[in-house]
């Protein structure tokens, strides 16, 4: 109180007393209810330093108030799936006014009059509630085929190795365990009847143990039998004939034989156990390898299937051409759009991700790309000279190679392949075409090894020897042909003019491609020489071309030949 | 699932009828009202009896413990075979069992409760009250019954249960099912190490296949006799158990030391029988099972070399010992000698050779591993592999640390083939009393309730309907 007095003091404030106490009459009079008014006061004008609140029951909500209790009684009750009406008592909720006890007998079943003698024995109890027991319904029992008949038993079932009392014993004993036939065979015990006479114990023999089997065997024959009495096997509906066949189809042999094979089984010893264990993981192994190897000769072969890229890389040796390539690259990571270049859902290789084929580009690198190659092989080359020389053969083995000089880049070893076959001329190329095709070689190679590619290589270069060597020599015929032509014009005209019949002339000696030079001299008129020819005398070109004619398709070419002949000369 | 839900009508197939589970066993009686995860009542099956002011008397439950009145002497009134033999006794053992703590007293008659009384002279003679109040009339009762019950032992328990205590309805059902049951299977391999019994039974669909049933003597109780073999070889000194009524004041001795405890003496006509004795004994003994004993882990015997060379005795040696201090003070630290007490369970050979132990030693016949070869080999092939990988272990002794291990690996040594699974609740209430679980958990369901023998039906057709319909 001092401090604020001084306060005041110090701030020149006037000194206000009234408000305080205003506020305290106000505290007094919210005095909470657990306090005496005398027991407020005597704390006062300090509040008191622990809040004072009120620790009242809340008791239930007001709405559960309008709720009525539902009470609960200890019923008695029946339940249907017995047939002594035997009353137990359970607790249940009591069933609402709406019947009142009063109205009870009204509704009463006649069934509960069975009971009523019973429990007015004990004392005037409560009768069972009226409603079916919740737990009855689940009272079932499995169809069985109808009992036999003693005309049946005579007329269908009759067996040597089964009496008719062990039958019967048999057919109780699986109705009694609902077909359970491991307790079945577990519980039989079947006493053959002690008959006073002779006859019957000389028959039935002796206490006689019967395996599950033969009680199966039986029992099935007993039940399909009925069954097909019941209903003829044409009139059977569909389980049901089901059922009738397997049961005919029960070999007692065989399943002896099956459970042999499983005790054998169960028997193994812990070798056995761990090398069919060991076996398992093998198999398993191997058929996993086998999957990842399928999957990678797929993907193997679809990438050769790939259509070859025919762009070139010259857009992006400028700095604008690797920007922009830069971008594509960006937009195709970030749209992530991972088309596969294999076409059916296989795993997505590398190669189907490099964007040179999804825009359509020719086949270009980044320069990162190409210095990451790079490093990796010369890292390769330095780890395998460090490691070990191989011997050829063994490098043979291993496929591994050495190159001269490594071109950037990946590329496949189809395409090199392909290249040879491309020539610098169109027909060129046709010519090698049909040239392989005539040796039944295929384009594209189906298996290009290093070997094949340098055999195809080879066989290339000497188709393309040979063809230049047809060229030449074709070039030279040609060239004797019109020479002899003009020979033979010059001899005609000096006969006319002499006067003398036609003689045999030898032919002319092949020129050699030493005497080229002259040749060409002579080339060049026999051009206008033939130009003659052509003009004038048609029969001998007919002549010409009916000698050559075998050779068609090479003397196509060769006329081609010589005329691209003789515009160069021009 | 929210506890305050109510269970789905679907799922929830109870409907109590407040019947009475009852599980008789050699060595305590259970007993409990049906639906409830603990029998209430648990008593030991054993009675006393004794004389006094010249007259016969009989005391039961845990008050037999308590004090040594002079010529006590204990009694069992079930064989060690697990067989009824005393069947009057047996009669009121069970009966002690269930109306000490279950069914209570009736209210009395108003006539007699003393809050009426009038003079005697006024007492009209005709108002003569039957005094033979049952004490089942209004509870169904399921008993329990090892499983190689005579027949003659099961007509003999429903004449008691529906004559003498007039229950409207009765069921006598196998432990072993039951053991079963209260682990949630219906088809079970059980393995039950009682007091007096070990016993296998193999269960398909909720009934026992009689001929797999096999049993042997090989229960808590040997194993007592093998740990008082143990204390007589033992080797600073052979130790004898004093029972705590025979001490009256003690003294801290050092390991191994002579015990120094004052005894206090009966004189000859005080003192109460050496069956009395035997009984405390025993008590002593269940204390250093729970503490000291221990199975050996396996995976081979203890007897066997171990994985790495060494022999498994010497790596048990290397293990530390576990100490015990005796009622009289007495007190050492048990070695590998707390392995050797049990592997007979196991392994016949490596029993304790004891001259004067009531029990003959074991036969490989009766050791665990090989009750169950037999056990198995007396149902369906078929059946088997799932028998294995159902195996129920249940009993108070099963308890001893490590038995599970070691019965698992026996299993997977015997069998290597088909996959074993051993269940064992952790909790030690639920292996102890598994077959009473079983009982509250059978007794409580709705579908339960056509099983009962009724009074009616036993009535039309004699105590042999028990053979007809507990099957």
């Amino acid at each position: 109180m001092a401090a604020a007095a001084d306060v005041r003091d110090m701030l020149d404030l006037p000194a206000e007393g009234q408000p305080r106490p205003h506020k305290k009459q106000k505290v007094v009079e919210k005095r909470p209810e657990g306090i005496t008014r005398e027991l407020y006061a005597l704390l006062g004008e300090r509040a008191p330093p622990i809040a004072i609140n009120e620790n009242k029951y809340k008791g239930r909500p007001k709405w559960m108030n309008k709720l009525r209790v539902r009470p609960w009684s200890m019923a008695p009750f029946t339940n249907n799936a017995r047939s002594d009406g035997l009353v137990l008592h359970h607790w249940q909720r009591k069933h609402e006014s709406a019947r009142p006890p009063v109205a009870a007998p009204a509704p009463e079943g006649s069934q509960m009059e069975v009971d009523q003698p019973k429990e007015e024995a004990k004392d005037d109890a409560p009768k069972p509630s009226e409603q079916e027991y919740a737990f009855a319904k689940y009272n079932i029992k499995p169809r069985l085929p109808q009992r036999y008949t003693d005309e049946d038993y005579a007329r269908h079932l009759k067996s040597e190795d089964w009496s008719r009392e062990e039958t019967d014993y048999l057919v109780d004993l699986v109705t009694e365990y609902d077909i359970r036939w491991v307790v079945i065979a577990d519980r039989y015990d079947y006493q053959p009847p002690m008959d006073t006479e002779p006859d019957a114990n000389a028959i039935v023999p002796a206490k006689q143990f019967r395996t599950m089997e033969q009680m199966k065997a039986r029992y099935y024959y007993v039940a399909a039998t009925m069954l097909s009495l019941e209903h003829p096997p044409s009139e059977m509906s569909e389980a049901e004939f089901e059922l009738h066949e397997k049961m005919l189809k029960f070999d007692p042999d065989r399943e002896r034989d099956r459970k042999e094979l499983a005790a054998l089984q169960l028997n193994r010893t812990a070798d056995e156990v761990r090398e069919e264990a060991m076996l398992l993981e093998e198999l398993k192994r191997i058929t996993s390898n086998e999957q990842s190897f399928i999957t990678e000769r797929r993907e193997l072969y679809s990438r050769l299937e790939v259509p070859i890229s025919v762009g070139n890389t010259t857009m992006y040796q400028s700095s604008a051409g690797l920007s922009q390539l830069l971008q594509t690259l960006l937009q195709a990571d970030k749209s992530k759009k991972r088309r596969s270049i294999l076409g059916d859902g296989a795993i997505p290789s590398p190669a189907g991700q490099t964007p040179t084929h999804a825009g359509g580009l020719g086949r270009a690198e980044t320069p990162v790309t190409q210095a990451a190659n790079k490093k990796g092989s010369m890292a390769s080359r330095d780890t395998q000279q460090n490691v070990r020389t191989l011997t050829p053969a063994e490098e043979a083995r291993y496929g591994v190679q050495h190159h001269e000089r490594v071109t950037a880049g990946v590329n496949f070893r189809s395409d090199r392949a392909q290249r040879l076959t491309q020539a610098k001329s169109n027909v060129q190329t046709q010519k090698l075409a049909s040239a392989l095709s005539e040796l039944e070689i295929p384009v594209r190679l189906f298996m290009p090894t290093e070997r094949v590619c340098k055999d195809f290589e080879k066989l290339i270069q000497s188709v393309n020897l040979l063809l230049d060597a047809r060229k030449v020599s074709e070039k030279v015929e040609s060239e004797i042909r019109v020479l002899e032509a003009a020979k033979a014009e010059r001899e005609r005209k000096y006969r006319e003019a002499a006067g003398i019949p036609e003689p045999e002339h030898p032919h002319p000696q092949v020129k050699t491609e030493a005497e080229d030079g002259d040749a060409v001299v002579l080339d060049s008129s026999a051009g206008s020489a033939q130009a003659q020819s052509t003009n004038e005398n048609p029969a001998t070109q007919g002549h010409a071309h009916g000698a050559e004619g075998n050779h068609k398709r090479s003397a196509s070419v060769l006329s081609g030949a010589s005329e691209s002949n003789k515009r160069q000369r021009r | 699932m929210n506890p305050s839900n109510p269970p789905q009508a679907a799922e929830y197939g109870g409907d109590e009828v407040s019947a009475i589970v009852l599980d008789p066993g050699y060595a305590t009686t259970r007993a409990g009202f049906a639906g409830e995860d603990a029998p209430k009542s648990l008593i030991p099956t054993y009675y006393g009896k004794y004389n006094a002011d010249g007259q016969e008397k009989l005391i039961y439950g845990d008050d037999i413990f308590v004090t040594p009145r002079p010529g006590l002497s204990i009694h069992n009134p079930i064989n060690k075979d697990g067989i009824v033999e005393d069947w009057d006794m047996a009669e009121k053992v069970w009966e002690h069992s269930f109306t000490s703590r279950l069914t209570g007293t009736k209210p009395g008659n108003p006539f007699q409760n003393g809050l009426n009384d009038i003079p005697s002279e006024e007492l009209p003679t005709e108002m003569e009250v039957e005094s033979d109040e049952k004490p089942l009339s209004d509870s169904p009762l399921l008993m329990t019954e090892p499983g190689w019950n005579p027949t003659k032992a099961r007509e003999k328990t429903i004449e008691i249960a529906m004559e003498k205590w007039d229950t409207p309805a009765f069921y006598l059902a196998r432990t072993g099912v039951l053991a079963a049951f209260a682990s949630g299977k219906a088809s079970a391999l059980v393995v039950d190490i009682g007091a007096s019994n070990i016993s296998i039974t193999p269960i398909h669909d909720g009934m026992i296949l009689k001929r797999g049933v096999q049993h042997s003597p090989l229960g808590g109780d040997y194993i007592s006799s093998q740990i008082n073999a143990l204390f007589k070889s033992n080797s600073p000194q052979p130790i004898t158990i004093t029972p705590h009524y025979l001490i009256s004041a003690k003294a801290a001795v050092e390991a191994g030391q002579t015990p120094q405890a004052k005894y206090k003496t009966f004189p000859a006509d005080k003192a109460p029988d050496a069956s009395y004795r035997a009984l405390l004994e025993e008590r002593t003994l269940g204390e250093f099972k729970e503490c000291v004993v221990q199975v050996w882990p396996g995976p081979t015997r203890l007897s066997a070399l171990g994985p790495t060379g060494v022999s498994n005795e010497d790596m048990a040696r290397t293990s530390p010992g576990r100490p015990f201090e005796f009622p009289d003070g007495y007190n050492q630290v048990f070695g590998v000698e707390r392995f050797r007490v049990v592997e007979s369970l196991f392994d016949a050979k490596a029993a304790i050779p004891d001259p004067e132990s009531s029990f003959a030693p074991p036969t490989p016949a009766q050791t665990i591993p090989e009750l169950v070869k037999a056990s198995l080999a007396g149902v369906d092939v078929d059946i088997r592999p799932h028998l294995l990988a159902n195996v129920v272990v249940t009993g108070g002794s099963s308890l001893l640390y490590g038995f599970t291990d070691r019965l698992n690996h026996e299993l997977m040594q015997m069998f290597p083939g088909p996959r074993v699974r051993v269940t064992a609740p952790g909790n030690t209430s639920e292996r102890r009393f598994g077959s009473w679980i079983g009982g509250s958990i059978l007794a409580s369901l709705g579908t339960f309730h056509q099983m009962w023998i009724s009074k009616k039906e036993y009535e039309e057709h004699g105590p042999n309907i028990v053979e007809k319909r507990c099957k």
